[in-house]
């Protein structure tokens, strides 16, 4: 007799996996009990006046943990305990970290928003008191002046990290050891130590005035040690196989570098200029020892001083009026629009015209 | 058997990595226009050897080398001799597919040109006749500009044969070349091969018996006993090899009893 199979499919139990999603319910309840304590806690204290410190420990704590302790349980029964405070202690932690980064940026936005307009973005500071009003003059000389300080120490130092990289990954040098560890450490290096060396060096000695290329100068130790060990690791990923196929064919070294090897890693080292811009865009201390600060707008960053946005919010803080207050502001969410124009620009001319397979 | 030339001869080749010593005196003639099978176990120094028949082993930095490689009588470890130029005679087909990625089909079968600064007056008839001849410019003639790895598997590692053939070279080296494929790419790969031995003298690395029957002139059975350096057990025509088998360990391993 032909035996009858039951060909139904049978679901998989959702508990089968420990990164099975969790179900809805538990998302609801776990995301409630993050949200309630806090909210109660800051509840008693506008009432009762607690202190904050009382409050965190005898109100928040502990309805917390019983309220993580109790979702657990309703959902998953006696064994869910520790699984309800793990993920309430996730749900929490992770939003306390995303409301304080959006608050940062948040209260660029909002302050320096209503600093923002053409003549704020394209004047310069020339004439400009602390105290005049937003109406007239502006960042436009800072803009110009990061970009070019940036710039010059960009141009400089990304043909020294590539040639670092090359070195690191593509030979067989003797000394890779020490180079790795002076970058390690020149990636602790405090900003301010490079700017004051230079400023030592060139400044202070009398060989040159403040000046635009004794800031770029500043930046490049500070920048090189990203760019080197970015691009190390995007060279790294290029697949042996590919350099073997480069060289099978009869290629010198260097053109299965050139030919094979950098295209294959492009898009690393966009991010590791990226990253090394990113680095250096908002230092203050060293420019403010080297390029010093400038009102008015300076093309030329071999000769005075140079005004940048760093420099810029840093005065104008410093002078605590009002104006100059919302000026600094302006500056700030300013930096933030330029690093932003600047990724994505980045990021969408080195994305890679080849396809994967569909 | 007399009335054959040799293209590529190995002459006492000796190969150690660091202290390690891990070919011993291989001696190992190629013929001309033919097929020839390096087969063994894992580990037996097979695809060690083939690189060294184009100086590819040299790219690990602890390698050393003893012996000789002549091809057409000339030795390619002598004096002067740049190993650069010597694998623009000696092409190589590797294990896993490896086109360029960012390139197009059409600039993978001419990037050999363009990395060894070679010009070609006729770059279009030269793709055409390389995809022929590596038997894959049905597949791929109406998308000549696709990104090479819009391909299948097998298709790419036609096209890598279709770029080492585009270098016209006298020798193709080919290690464990359908390892990666499946049956049906291994097939139109096998069939490749057997429609350019005419033209070209071929030495390949495999691991499965079969293919070797099936494309191979001769074969060479190598060995690594006991942590000895490996060395070359037997070699002759496939036939006699996989039928009548001098040694006893040729025979144990041909007929699956190791390996």
């Amino acid at each position: 007799m032909e035996k009858v199979t039951d060909l139904t499919p049978v679901a998989r139990p959702k508990t089968a996996a420990p990164w099975s999603r969790k179900s809805p319910q538990f998302v609801l309840y776990a995301s409630l009990a993050s949200i309630v304590p806090a909210a109660v806690a800051l509840g008693t204290i506008a009432l009762t006046g607690m202190d904050f410190m009382a409050a965190l420990f005898i109100v928040f704590l502990p309805l917390q943990i019983v309220a993580a302790a109790l979702v657990g349980i309703t959902v998953y029964g006696r064994r869910g305990i520790l699984e309800g405070l793990l993920v309430v202690a996730t749900i929490f932690l992770s939003s306390f970290v995303f409301v304080l980064l959006g608050s940062v940026i948040w209260s660029v936005i909002s302050n320096g928003f209503s600093a923002l307009s053409a003549s704020f973005i394209f004047q310069n500071n020339y004439y400009i008191q602390p105290k005049t009003s937003l109406e007239f003059g502006g960042v436009g000389h800072s803009i110009l002046g990061s970009l070019l300080i940036v710039g010059l120490s960009t141009i400089v130092t990304v043909p020294l990290g590539l040639a670092t990289a090359v070195y690191l990954t593509e030979t067989q040098g003797k000394s890779k050891g020490i180079i790795r560890t002076l970058l390690q450490a020149m990636s602790g290096l405090p900003s301010v130590v490079s700017g004051l060396f230079i400023y030592a060096m060139f400044i202070a000695s009398g060989i040159t005035t403040y000046a635009g290329w004794t800031g770029s100068l500043a930046l490049i130790p500070l920048m090189l040690p990203t760019v080197a060990r970015v691009t190390e690791e995007a060279l790294r990923l290029v697949p042996v196989e590919l350099r073997n196929g480069a060289l099978a064919l009869g290629a010198p070294a260097w053109r299965a570098f050139v030919q094979v090897t950098l295209p294959a890693a492009k898009s690393g080292i966009v991010t590791a200029i990226l990253l090394g811009v990113a680095r250096v865009i908002g230092e203050t201390a060293p420019l403010v020892l080297t390029t010093f600060a400038a009102d008015r707008t300076n093309l030329n960053p071999f000769e005075g001083a140079m005004g940048s946005l760093p420099t810029y919010l840093f005065n104008y803080i410093a002078f605590g009026f009002d104006e100059s207050i919302q000026r600094a502001w302006g500056a700030a969410l300013v930096i933030l629009i330029l690093v932003a124009i600047l990724f994505i620009s980045a990021r969408v001319a080195s994305r890679t015209r080849t396809k994967a397979r569909k | 058997m007399s009335n054959l030339t040799y293209h590529l001869r190995a002459e006492d080749v000796n190969v150690w990595f660091g202290e390690r010593h891990v070919l011993k005196n291989v001696n190992l003639a190629f013929p001309t226009n033919q097929v020839t099978a390096l087969i063994g176990p894992s580990g037996c120094g097979k695809s060690t050897f083939i690189r060294t028949l184009n100086r590819m082993h040299e790219l690990i930095p602890s390698a050393g080398f003893a012996g000789k490689v002549l091809l057409d009588d000339e030795d390619i470890y002598g004096d002067g001799i740049d190993p650069v130029k010597v694998r623009l005679n000696v092409g190589m087909v590797f294990q896993k597919p490896n086109p360029f990625p960012t390139m197009s089909i059409q600039e993978n079968v001419l990037s050999g040109l363009k990395l060894s600064g070679r010009k070609n007056a006729n770059n279009e008839e030269l793709v055409e006749t390389s995809l022929r001849r590596a038997s894959i410019w049905n597949e791929v003639k109406d998308r000549l500009n696709d990104p090479a790895l819009s391909l299948s598997g097998g298709q790419q590692q036609r096209l890598c044969i279709a770029r080492s053939l585009a270098m016209g070279p006298k020798v193709l080296l080919m290690d464990e070349p359908c390892s990666a494929l499946d049956p049906g790419s291994t097939r139109r790969v096998e069939e490749t091969i057997l429609e350019l031995a005419p033209e070209m003298t071929i030495v390949i690395v495999t691991h499965n018996m079969q293919q070797a029957q099936r494309v191979a002139d001769q074969t060479a059975f190598f060995l690594s006993e006991d942590g000895n350096p490996g060395h070359v057990v037997e070699f002759g025509a496939t036939e006699q090899v996989f039928e009548q088998p001098i040694d006893p360990r040729t025979n144990d391993y041909v007929n699956g009893h190791f390996g």
